[in-house]
């Protein structure tokens, strides 16, 4: 196992990284000041119409390698999802471009959108609540074979569905059942294979252990592991579970307020955290060894992303924070282990 | 006498057509000041422990068996005039949700001075000196403001200080904390935990957190119970159990988290998933999914040997003691 994945990353880094997706600074705002007569206001004796948004994602830029694992890391709300669904074109950008394999989709209309909703499936947090529960198991799965294969008769839809619910383990004989005679497990194995069934070359995967016990978690986390290894899938996985990031991931993105904070290989980010929050982070991981002595505690709470700060959006609760860090926004700057960073106190050789 | 004793308590739900035991033959005691974690896979009946102690079970659930002893006194047959007394006041507890355990009607303030003037004859303007008090224990920034808030206008983190801060009111000699950081973030469950352990060690307060995560059961209690389909299976002191789990499910649970291998590699998972209460195995409810399984754990409920300091309910480990001692008496 530990072997064929290390050929993979050297096929990887052989055939010079293979870009599936690119994102290129993305930006999405939510305008939240409600409707027109909300948001008339009187101003020096004039009236005038103010907009509120929530600046959820500002500027990411991100790239994913055929074959890899990239993990988005952060805190709720720093708009982890949200780049996952602008990604599957569930929302659409306010700013930027997201590139599927060198073609632009983020301005498609939904017909033309269709070949690529093929090729890219999402994976949901919430088992219980992203399958119909007035459908049973078959009927789910059916429904994206059909839609997808007109051509396919009904024998050989049924034969697709029975080898998936094979692949994942779910027992095709169950297949009569509905969604609530399922544990938690069984139900994201199910949503496992509904994303499969398509036969996708890239899957974005919205906190799909979040809400599975322990025991549980390893159990899909293994079938993931597997799938990408026999179908050769590119994941976006996104998680706040950072034990989960470390076994998993090829690389890992970590996001504060909607910027990207550091991007690094999983083993750089680990050993070396570079960016304060992503040591921030590093440290309050609980291990079982109790030995949480050097947790380092960062002051206040996450600014709301409705008035974003200036400058850095970390700098309030940064403790390296200077002058600099309040005037001017950080950049993704490589560094010299191949990760990247933004971060003044870095750039300036600070820590 | 220990200050929290648990014995052989029972919990039954009667369901339309037959009774469903959800906890059967619970037994632990606490001391004043000692933090006990409990475990298991959701299901397992931890947090009908937790609802156990205070006699929180509603209908149709019923304590059927055991006694529930704080300070000598059974909580279970108290009448519920006499139970209110109790809760929130010698024993307080904090639930998982921070977001619906405020009610959102009303202020921070008038919560914590609600509580207060329940329990004892106080003003209100004493009332509030203790809750902005308790605030600043917890530390919330500015309390003086932050009590006239409403809860929607804090963040998930602050809720849940809030509600610490509303459980230590009566200053209780025991907390009950079920999962109170799962709905949280990571860096912000670090501070809630820490924030957690530094006042019940500085008040000696008694703690049980229920959890199903091993990492923070390891750092911040000393005794540790792990449940499995409504029974005990092991419990001992916290580092024996997390450095040396006697039974096969501990291990499992153990083994089962990312950092016990290697990055890329496969996880260590236990299969199958836990039985419904309807229809447990006979034998060791834990038998199908057991890898050391023997022929007597299909036929007979394993009784507790111990180990260590553990006691742990498990054939496998009997067996393996009994071997021991059969060797020491032919030396």
């Amino acid at each position: 196992m530990s072997n064929s994945k290390q050929s993979v990353v050297t096929e990887n880094s052989n055939s010079a990284k293979q870009s599936i997706l690119q994102v290129t600074s993305l930006h999405k705002r939510f305008d939240i000041s409600g409707d027109f007569l909300d948001s008339l206001q009187f101003k020096g004796g004039k009236l005038c119409r103010k907009r509120k948004h929530v600046h959820a994602i500002n500027g990411v830029s991100l790239e994913v390698y055929k074959g890899e694992a990239l993990c988005v890391v952060g805190e709720s709300g720093c708009g982890k999802s949200t780049v996952a669904r602008t990604i599957m074109g569930l929302l659409k950008p306010s700013e930027g471009e997201i590139c599927f394999k060198g073609q632009r989709i983020d301005n498609l209309s939904n017909s033309q959108m269709l070949p690529y909703r093929r090729k890219m499936q999402m994976i949901f947090q919430n088992p219980y609540a992203s399958l119909n529960p007035r459908k049973t198991i078959t009927e789910t799965l059916e429904e994206p074979v059909k839609f997808h294969n007109p051509s396919f008769s009904s024998i050989q839809v049924k034969e697709k569905v029975a080898q998936v619910m094979l692949s994942v383990g779910v027992d095709p004989n169950w297949g009569i059942r509905f969604p609530h005679e399922f544990s938690g497990g069984q139900r994201q194995r199910i949503s496992i294979a509904r994303a499969l069934t398509v036969e996708p070359e890239f899957i974005v995967a919205d906190e799909p252990i979040s809400a599975l016990d322990v025991s549980i978690q390893a159990q899909v986390l293994n079938l993931m592991m597997d799938t990408q290894q026999e179908r050769n899938l590119t994941y976006l996985f996104i998680t706040h579970d950072l034990a989960v990031v470390e076994h998993f991931a090829t690389r890992v993105a970590v996001m504060y307020l909607g910027t990207i904070c550091e991007l690094a290989v999983t083993k750089t980010l680990f050993s070396t955290p570079k960016h304060p929050y992503t040591q921030a982070l590093m440290s309050a991981i609980p291990r079982l060894d109790g030995k949480n002595s050097s947790h380092i505690k960062l002051t206040g709470e996450v600014p709301t992303p409705i008035n974003l700060p200036s400058g850095c959006v970390f700098h309030g609760r940064c403790p390296h924070a200077n002058e600099r860090c309040n005037r001017e926004i950080p950049v993704l700057l490589h560094q010299s282990d191949g990760s990247q960073a933004a971060c003044h106190a870095i750039e300036e050789n600070r820590i | 006498m220990s200050f929290l004793q648990v014995n052989n308590l029972e919990v039954t739900f009667n369901l339309r057509n037959n009774p469903l035991k959800a906890l059967q033959s619970i037994s632990f005691d606490l001391e004043r000041g000692e933090r006990l974690g409990i475990v298991g896979e959701s299901g397992a009946g931890k947090s009908v422990v937790a609802f156990a102690i205070l006699n929180l079970i509603s209908r149709p659930g019923k304590i059927t068996a055991g006694e529930v002893l704080l300070d000598g006194q059974d909580l279970s047959k108290l009448s519920s005039k006499e139970m209110r007394k109790i809760r929130g006041n010698k024993v307080a507890m904090i639930f998982q949700d921070p977001m619906m355990t405020l009610n959102p009607v009303f202020t921070i303030g008038d919560q914590m001075i609600e509580c207060l003037k329940a329990h004892r004859k106080i003003s209100k303007a004493n009332a509030k000196k203790i809750a902005v008090q308790k605030l600043k224990q917890v530390q919330i920034p500015s309390p003086e403001t932050r009590i006239d808030q409403y809860p929607h206008e804090l963040s998930g983190g602050m809720k849940q200080r809030i509600i610490i801060a509303i459980a230590l009111l009566m200053d209780p000699a025991l907390i009950i904390a079920d999962e109170p950081t799962t709905a949280l973030d990571v860096t912000i469950q670090a501070e809630i935990m820490e924030l957690l352990l530094e006042l019940c060690e500085s008040n000696h307060v008694a703690l049980i957190l229920i959890t199903h995560d091993l990492g923070v059961v390891s750092h911040v209690t000393q005794k540790t119970i792990v449940m499995y389909a409504g029974r005990i299976i092991e419990q001992g002191p916290t580092n024996e159990i997390i450095n040396d789990a006697q039974h096969p499910y501990t291990q499992g649970l153990i083994n089962a988290l990312p950092q016990q291998t290697l990055p890329g590699e496969k996880l260590n998972q236990i299969r199958g998933t836990m039985p419904s209460l309807q229809d447990i195995p006979t034998g060791c409810a834990f038998n199908p999914r057991c890898d050391f399984i023997l022929d007597v754990c299909t036929q007979l409920r394993p009784a507790f040997t111990q180990s260590g300091g553990c006691s742990v309910a498990c054939h496998m480990v009997q067996a393996m003691k009994d071997a021991e001692k059969g060797q020491d008496a032919y030396e």
